[in-house]
């Protein structure tokens, strides 16, 4: 064999190796245990401003460098929201790997801005989780965002009578890749152990 | 009248006069002690800022006939409500149940994600371990009382 040959046979070698990595990097499905993975799929986000439990405003730029896991429901909701931030307590909890859940930040969203203020939210995540985020907006700003990632939500019997009415909402999970983009979606009921395992395959395939 | 014997011959049995209990129950029609058996009864705390509590139960009837559930109250809570999670056009939501009813030798669970007490506005902060007592108005006119722990 020849020097030149030699040096062909590199080069393809190399690149067939760069294809390789870049196919396995960004290409290859994440299988997913306890959820959907949209892979080419995923679609940025709309511009939005919400504001977080510190009366801080959260918006789409807050999102990019991170793992999110968005969460919509209201306070004043005595089962499904509960269950469902535990289960995403568990599921942190359950992460082994640091630098995985380091890398996973998890946002609970009310779609009840006129009882869930920031103090109440704040208060509200750190019960489960002190790294837990709160946010919300008023429905007009709110709604765009919902919109986009297909998560309904409708406030019921609401009378000026009563605080009491009843919101209804999505109970899915959605996740939110490092590029601000609409990656995947986890269906209720969330088992925490599966959503663990999904999400360490998940950062791990996809380092920050 | 069958809750005032009730209580009655409760009292004669807690003060060691079985005699008088036995005396007492015989005013009772014969299915007047029928009680469910319930476990597992829990209150899922959240901070004092929300004023629901979701309470869940394990609930099993022994009696040879079906026992209703009409209402529930507590001293604990302003209200206490039977409601249902349900999902309707893909979304979560809460409907009241009327009465629960369970058949001879059945049990049901009221547990997380489905059948739900709706606690609401707690008289005063719950925090976990406390035992909280309800009162279970069941159909035959008669009443169950228990606790409820209130868990993390």
């Amino acid at each position: 064999m020849n020097r030149s040959s030699i040096v062909i046979v590199a080069l393809i070698a190399l690149i067939g190796g760069f294809g390789l990595s870049w196919y396995a990097h960004d290409s290859k499905p994440v299988e997913l245990e306890s959820g959907l993975w949209f892979g080419e799929q995923a679609r940025a986000l709309p511009e939005f401003e919400l504001i977080d439990h510190n009366g801080q405003p959260l918006t789409r730029n807050s999102m990019m460098g991170q793992w999110s896991l968005l969460f919509f429901g209201f306070t004043h909701c005595p089962d499904i929201c509960p269950i469902s931030l535990q289960a995403l307590a568990d599921m942190h909890k359950a992460i082994d790997d640091a630098d995985v859940s380091d890398a996973v930040q998890i946002y609970f969203v009310s779609v009840d801005p006129e009882r869930d203020t920031p103090e109440v939210l704040a208060e509200y995540v750190h019960y489960f989780n002190p790294t837990f985020s709160g946010a919300t907006a008023p429905l007009e700003a709110l709604t765009p965002l919902t919109r986009s990632l297909g998560i309904a939500h409708a406030i019921r019997n609401k009378t000026e009578a009563s605080s009491d009415y009843d919101v209804e909402h999505s109970a899915a999970i959605v996740l939110i890749n490092p590029q601000a983009e609409y990656a995947g979606l986890f269906g209720a009921p969330h088992d925490p152990l599966a959503m663990a395992r999904d999400m360490t395959r998940i950062v791990e395939r996809h380092p920050l | 009248m069958n809750i005032a014997v009730k209580e009655a011959v409760r009292t004669a049995v807690k003060t060691g006069m079985p005699r008088l209990a036995l005396l007492l129950a015989l005013l009772l029609p014969f299915n007047a002690f029928a009680e469910l058996d319930i476990t597992q009864a829990r209150i899922k705390n959240l901070p004092p800022s929300v004023p629901v509590r979701a309470g869940y139960l394990s609930i099993h009837n022994p009696a040879q006939f079906s026992v209703s559930i009409v209402s529930i109250r507590s001293e604990a809570f302003a209200s206490v409500e039977i409601h249902r999670s349900v999902m309707k056009d893909g979304m979560m939501s809460m409907e009241p149940v009327d009465r629960l009813t369970i058949e001879p030798g059945a049990s049901l669970q009221l547990a997380p994600g489905g059948l739900h007490l709706m606690m609401m506005h707690p008289v005063e902060a719950t925090r976990p371990g406390d035992d909280l007592e309800i009162i279970l108005q069941l159909g035959d006119g008669s009443e169950q009382r228990l606790m409820m722990k209130v868990i993390k």
